[in-house]
């Protein structure tokens, strides 16, 4: 892979140079696209077999031969995908909201307001970043299963009320507006709490926006907590990604029917990563690194 | 401070006034940060202590079952080959997949930071695999691996990759690489994007060919993102569980192939009730995450220690 392009075109005119350069292009375009197949033919063949009969699910070709929407029926109607799918956007959607309120409350304690003992709190809530879910695993079932929330949603939105990853980018993100702000709202008599929810929580939407699209990811692609939590038992709880999985562990080789419920899976993320690439692709905020 | 020096210069009501408003500020102070705190105390530091306290016991559902079990719960994960058949595998899915993602993210950065045309949509096609959720992921890589799948197919084998125990811990490695690849891109992407162009001039008026300022130039001034990324996705990598549940099934099959030492855990909790052993294998592997991440942090990291 060659590293300077605009270097080298920056070097004198060479006679018959014109020819290879065109040459080099023309590979370089080939390379790109076969790299960029290996990461799309996956889900452009997954998309059309979501189409296709089963039995026309084991002809590997890339055209529905007939094409049906049976297999989208048949999740929708046999199997419960419309409660998995509700059951996510709602999780999604109240801890996106919890957690995003509590992380810019936090944050902006930390970042404004001077209180004794802030410094420490500060330290002890960025160390919560360094203890891994999994040692929280058997504690946080146990505590769940005594407070009686075993198989419900509100164990999973307790625990996911606030992170310490949100609430860190929030602090940040308030020591970087001006003072003025919060003194012009003193002058015009509003109190701490009112400062806060009219004056720097507008000022903080583009950073929560950010987090918001994060969080909304994080949330709905999750499968570990969920799974602990509330996903083996009664399937009315069911989020979309355990659904996914039970349909693909009981009905393994329905093709037709998993890639549909793949497809459901990676929708609503998809739509939003269209929609805010930048956002995603920036990588300051990239803050849920999987395995 | 600009307040005290303000203080001194002002007459004594105004001094005390001054001092209720700071009394105020930090009473305001703890009500906006009791809540966060609270949940961060009661699901993320309780637990810790909590889950140390239970390694020492017999434990069922409903509490302790016996006076005091000492380190029988850690000898017993400490002898158990199950356990250590997972720590095989997650030492060698993580030595494989953390060298490979980078190597491929790293790649794909410098792709995208040439001056093409098309690259947003080559960066978004390179990024798309990460933004899915790892259920779908699994489940479209086991349709194209099936036997008579995509891939056996463009390949002429029929070989069952993630049904077979020699197999399976390899084609889960390829699974992850392929999704990563696309999220170290992107951190590289910022790391390349911040070397200043000059280098790059400096070293065309050598004459410095491009594998020569690779080596030399680009890839030693990546340092902190190399640093950067290997302590996040050896973690990530450490922490495998998703694809071996949905792959494996809870017991980390076939033949213990694809048991990780988060799966252990779960199976003590959810095939065994074992709470006691569970949250001993869970200090364990704290310790061993800490000790990973203390040892890279004075091999690789030594220049990058802030």
């Amino acid at each position: 892979m060659t590293l300077q392009t605009s270097v080298a075109s920056a070097e004198p005119y060479v006679p018959g140079r014109a020819r290879s350069e065109v040459t080099r292009k023309v590979l370089l375009y080939a390379l790109y696209i076969v790299i960029a197949a290996i990461f799309l033919v996956p889900f452009i063949y997954t998309v059309t077999t979501s189409f296709k009969t089963l039995p026309d699910s084991n002809n590997v070709t890339f055209i529905a031969h007939p094409w049906t929407t049976s297999a989208w029926h048949d999740i929708w109607t046999q199997f419960d995908f419309p409660t998995y799918i509700k059951n996510s956007f709602f999780l999604a959607g109240v801890i996106v909201t919890c957690n995003l309120f509590l992380s810019a409350l936090g944050g902006y304690a930390f970042a404004r307001l001077r209180f004794p003992g802030r410094e420490f709190l500060f330290l002890l809530v960025l160390g919560t970043l360094m203890v891994p879910d999994q040692l929280r695993l058997v504690p946080i079932f146990l505590m769940i299963v005594h407070w009686g929330l075993f198989g419900s949603f509100w164990g999973y939105i307790m625990i996911n009320l606030v992170s310490a990853v949100n609430l860190f980018f929030m602090r940040q993100y308030f020591l970087t507006v001006p003072r003025d702000f919060e003194e012009a709202a003193k002058l015009d008599g509003a109190g701490y709490f009112k400062t806060f929810w009219r004056v720097m929580l507008p000022l903080a939407l583009p950073a929560m926006a950010a987090l918001a699209i994060l969080q909304f990811q994080g949330t709905w692609n999750d499968f570990f907590w969920p799974l602990i939590l509330f996903g083996q038992g009664d399937q009315s709880h069911y989020t979309i990604q355990l659904g996914l999985a039970h349909l693909h562990s009981t009905y393994g080789s329905n093709w037709p029917q998993i890639a549909a419920g793949s497809i459901i899976a990676i929708l609503p993320v998809l739509v939003i990563f269209l929609a805010f690439q930048r956002f995603f692709v920036s990588g300051s905020f990239t803050a849920g690194v999987k395995g | 401070m600009a307040t005290t020096t303000a203080t001194e210069a002002t007459p004594r009501r105004l001094r005390v006034s001054m001092a209720s408003a700071r009394l105020h500020e930090a009473g305001w102070g703890y009500a906006f940060a009791l809540l966060p705190i609270a949940i961060f105390g009661l699901f993320f530091i309780y637990p810790i202590g909590y889950s140390i306290y239970i390694s020492f016991y017999h434990w069922g559902i409903l509490g302790k079952t016996s006076p005091g079990a000492g380190t029988f719960n850690y000898s017993q994960v400490l002898h158990d080959p199950v356990y250590h058949t997972a720590l095989k595998n997650i030492a060698e899915y993580t030595l494989v997949v953390v060298p490979l993602e980078m190597a491929l993210g790293l790649g794909l950065a410098l792709a995208i930071n040439q001056k093409i045309r098309g690259r947003n949509f080559f960066r978004s096609a390179f990024y798309f695999p990460s933004i899915a959720s790892s259920v779908a992921i699994v489940t479209i890589i086991l349709f194209i691996f099936s036997n008579d799948g995509l891939f056996n197919h463009l390949f002429g084998s029929t070989k069952d990759w993630y049904g077979d125990a020699s197999t399976v811990l390899w084609g889960i490695v390829g699974m992850n690489a392929w999704t990563t690849s696309g999220t170290v891109m992107v951190f590289y992407l910022a790391a390349l994007q911040a070397i200043p162009e000059d280098v790059y001039e400096a070293a065309a008026l050598d004459n410095t060919g491009a594998w020569r300022t690779f080596r030399k130039i680009t890839f030693p001034l990546l340092r902190p993102a190399h640093f950067f990324c290997l302590v996040v996705f050896s973690i990530g990598a450490l922490k495998l569980f998703d694809q071996s549940y949905l792959i494996g099934g809870p017991s980390g099959g076939p033949d213990y192939a694809t048991i990780t030492p988060i799966l252990y855990i779960y199976n003590q909790v959810f095939q065994f009730s074992a709470f006691g052993v569970g949250a001993a294998a869970g200090v364990v592997f704290f310790v061993l995450l800490f000790l990973l991440t203390v040892f890279e942090r004075f091999t690789v990291g030594r220049q990058e220690a802030a």
